[in-house]
């Protein structure tokens, strides 16, 4: 055999390469990356705001993250079968002492994750701060100056809501949702550690914020006992098919906010399971109620009888259920309400004409936004609403915006908001009804329609006031509720189911109404 | 000395260029809908302190006033902080104005400097894959023109160029992860989160790529110094390997400049659907956001790569074949 220099030189180098790469350790490459990581990891839809402190947002991804890490004084599972259950965490009782006054005795032995003990200092300085005007959140239900908190000893807390001129008992909704933070976090003020990391007494830690990944590691001394996962990665994924793609290859644990249609393909994988909840969460068509032309209700109670709600619910399939309230059947109050607006083209015909707009003749232009990105089917749903109010005779266009654009038009301004409607969900993790009905249809917060109704302002006045939950709930069912159909500021389209998919070895898990989670005790694998 | 004046005369020409689509990028951000001030103060914030909150900013000046203002922040090393990112780097949104962190807003310096490698290690892992595809199939389709290597060669650049890389991606992860459980495909822990998305954008890479190696080496098998070559008695081996390819490999090396310039495209979609932590992501979740500093500091940094991988492909060029000048 002969060989020139040239197929020496070649020959030679071909071995070094082959040589080299025996030297490569494939797996090394491959392998590690399906290596079972132990701790959850959550995928969720929607990002984080980057400050801590549960006051300062109202951010539906970081109240999942408060709901691992944070304690509550109780938690209500808001099921559609026991939508009034409640249980205790660290609130050993709430006992309303009268109307204004309420007495919450707390549980002993718990610490904070920073080993701080927990008393009534921390429950007292929380409701302080959360109530203060100038936190972004506002779900308190007055400014800090309306509240006297006492605290008779370490372990209860007495509020008394008199100066505010509401009841005490709107804190037994609120006890559930909202978190319990530290008096000494507190007392730094909202520049100090409490915008930097959450400390708080559930059953998970925080450790730290990796990137788009916040980490978190099972508490030790949790009072429940240390849960037997490890620790949860939650991380924000925007693609709904990349979130869907990490639970089929195993690289997540759970994800959230599935599309219809993706639940079909998962059904089929045996390692996934479904998880379906009624949310507290609807979807609401919202109306500019301080413009024309829906400053007038018979325009807008017009529009309403415009719309199929059933044919929506068709085109959301599995994300969707059926409700005729302005609140989720797992909220306190609820009723499906006998005057609720259905699809009735003669009475939509009948309300334009006297409004003035016969057939829709005279109506201005009209622009409905939605957006694409968070919410399942928006632009499909939107696309039939847009439909329906043409045929009636509205001239509506839509306007399909990506979330920052939306987002940016979405809330009242003055001289009335971007458009004519707008589309919205509104998701509050506790029964309490006026988290949506005060915060969106009394003239002092109109967040989206911009409604000023001296009638309606009295009627939501009148409910909060009641003496009792029982008197409370007979005033919103038979009043205000009805009183808000007739006038329509807002039409609620369905409730949202909210669909997580997870791996099938997750068992213990429970999920809450509000896309929230206590996982403490759950296990993996 | 004419490779000094070259670089001279090339890099004052990127210059210009990136100046030019920082004023475009610049303007075009301030004319689209949407208040990038709304969305930081959050959405309830009332009229009064959205204007009071741009005026401090400067958001409300002439855009040339912002334009000059932003450019001598430039030039000193500033590109700005993120209007939204913490300095943990974690994308966010939807926080209230009043929010004490937004004095720990990230540098969008760091973000793109935390950003670029990956997107750099993708991309060179893209034009590694894009590259050993165009060798396999295009210098077989050059050695024979009409003949069943070049029709196969056409038939798989037309497959390649009709694939969209949004659905190529999640095919490509529902086979290699899903199915076969092979590679990682969804964010980043290791080395092998870039194979998946790399074979994505070599696959959209090397339709043209093909096309233009087995169409020059083809052209390049029909000249005289070919023949001459032979006559010389050198191999068939050698002919090719040693000088058809060689002369192919030019104009196919403008043409790779101009393709990794578009592969920013490409990376944007490809990043997203793999979570790819890169450029990409960053890029898109700073439109979504409304970051005007992320993204005028994403726009010249990357023009400013388009420009050097210009410049270097023309270097490469003129080594490759001396008779090209500079």
């Amino acid at each position: 055999m002969s060989m020139n220099r040239r197929d020496f030189l070649s020959r030679t180098a071909a071995l070094g390469v082959g040589a080299g790469l025996l030297q490569l350790n494939p797996s090394a490459i491959v392998s590690p990356a399906f290596a079972q990581s132990k701790p959850l990891v959550f995928l969720s839809a929607e990002n984080i705001t980057g400050n801590w402190d549960p006051t300062a947002h109202t951010t539906l991804s970081q109240k999942n993250v408060e709901g691992f890490v944070m304690g509550f004084l109780v938690r209500n599972p808001m099921t559609v079968e026991n939508p009034d259950e409640v249980v205790y965490e660290l609130a050993e009782s709430l006992k309303l002492i009268d109307a204004d006054t309420i007495e919450i005795k707390l549980r002993q032995g718990v610490k904070f994750h920073d080993g701080k003990d927990f008393k009534a200092e921390d429950v007292k300085a929380t409701f302080e701060y959360g109530s203060q005007p100038d936190r972004p959140a506002q779900w308190y239900p007055g400014p800090t100056e309306t509240l006297t908190i006492t605290t008779p000893d370490d372990y209860t807390v007495v509020v008394d809501t008199s100066k505010g001129g509401y009841p005490a008992h709107l804190f037994m909704f609120l006890a559930g949702f909202l978190p319990i933070m530290s008096s000494a976090d507190i007392a730094q003020g909202p520049k100090g550690p409490i915008s930097q990391r959450l400390n708080g007494t559930g059953p998970f830690k925080f450790v730290e914020q990796r990137g788009n990944d916040t980490v978190l590691e099972a508490y030790e001394g949790y009072f429940k006992g240390k849960p037997v996962i490890p620790g949860i990665n939650f991380s924000f994924v925007g693609d709904s098919t990349t979130r869907m793609l990490s639970l089929m290859n195993g690289q997540a644990s759970i994800v959230e906010r599935l599309e219809p249609e993706q639940v079909g393909t998962l059904e089929g994988n045996d390692k996934v399971a479904i998880s379906r909840v009624t949310s507290v969460e609807n979807k609401y068509l919202w109306f500019r109620c301080s413009k024309a032309p829906f400053d007038n209700p018979l325009v807008r109670r017009a529009a309403c009888h415009a719309i199929d709600r059933s044919v929506l619910l068709e085109v959301l399939g599995d994300a969707g259920a059926a409700s005729a309230n302005f609140v989720s059947p797992v909220k306190f109050g609820y009723i499906d309400l006998p005057n609720y607006p259905e699809f009735d083209a003669e009475k939509c015909q009948a309300l334009l004409a006297e409004a003035g707009f016969p057939k829709g003749e005279g109506l201005p232009p009209l622009e409905y936004i939605t957006s694409v990105g968070f919410y399942p089917k928006t632009k499909e749903y939107g696309e039939v609403i847009t439909a329906m109010l043409q045929e009636q005779g509205f001239q509506v266009e839509l306007s399909v915006l990506e979330i920052a654009a939306w987002n940016e038009r979405l809330y009242d301004r003055p001289g009335g908001g971007p458009g004519h409607m707008i589309d919205c969900g509104w998701s509050t993790g506790s029964p309490e009804p006026d988290l949506i009905l005060r915060t969106h249809f009394h003239s002092s917060s109109k967040r989206i329609t911009g409604i000023e109704d001296k009638e309606l302002d009295a009627s939501l006045d009148k409910e909060r006031s009641a003496a009792t939950l029982e008197e409370r709930k007979t005033i919103l069912q038979t009043e205000t509720m009805p009183m808000i159909a007739d006038k329509v500021p807002a039409l609620s389209l369905f409730t949202s189911v909210m669909i997580h998919a997870h791996d099938k070895s997750l068992t213990g898990l429970f999920i809450y109404p509000d896309g929230s989670m206590d996982a403490s005790k759950a296990t993996l694998g | 000395m004419a490779l000094l004046s070259f670089l001279a005369r090339r890099i004052s020409q990127g210059v210009v260029i990136i100046f030019l689509v920082t004023l475009l990028i610049f303007t075009l951000l301030r004319v689209v809908p949407g208040d990038p001030v709304r969305l930081m103060a959050g959405g309830m914030a009332p009229e009064a302190l959205i204007e009071e909150i741009a005026k401090e900013m400067g958001l409300r000046d002439p855009i040339l006033v912002q334009f000059g203002r932003y450019m001598t922040g430039v030039v000193q090393g500033d590109f700005g902080q993120s209007f939204t990112r913490p300095a943990s780097g974690a994308s966010t949104g939807g926080t209230g104005f009043g929010d004490s962190s937004r004095g720990d807003r990230a540098d969008v310096l760091t973000l793109i400097g935390d950003t670029l490698p990956m997107t750099l290690q993708l991309a060179a892992l893209a034009v590694i894959f894009a590259l050993i595809i165009t060798f396999l199939i295009g210098t077989p389709a050059g050695l024979a023109p009409n003949r069943w290597p070049d029709r196969l060669a056409f038939y798989v650049s037309s497959i390649f160029v009709s694939l969209p890389n949004f659905w190529l991606g999640i095919v490509l992860a529902l086979l290699f992860s899903v199915k076969l459980g092979w590679l990682p495909a969804i964010g980043y822990k290791g080395f092998a989160y870039t194979i998946l998305p790399a074979i994505v954008l070599a696959i959209e890479l090397s339709p043209v790529l093909i096309r233009n190696l087995s169409g020059s080496l083809s052209a390049v098998m029909q000249s005289p110094f070919i023949s001459f070559g032979r006559v010389r008695g050198l191999g068939r081996r050698r002919i090719v390997y040693g000088h058809a390819l060689r002369n192919a490999s030019v104009p196919l090396l403008n043409l790779l400049g101009i393709q990794i310039s578009g592969l920013l495209g490409g990376v944007l979609v490809v990043e997203f659907i793999f979570d790819y932590p890169g450029l990409g992501l960053l890029t898109i979740n700073a439109v979504l956001q409304r970051d005007f500093p992320l993204i005028q500091g994403i726009a010249i940094i990357t023009s400013a790569i388009f420009v050097l991988i210009n410049i270097v492909v023309d270097l490469i060029a003129s080594t490759i074949d001396p008779r090209l000048e500079y």
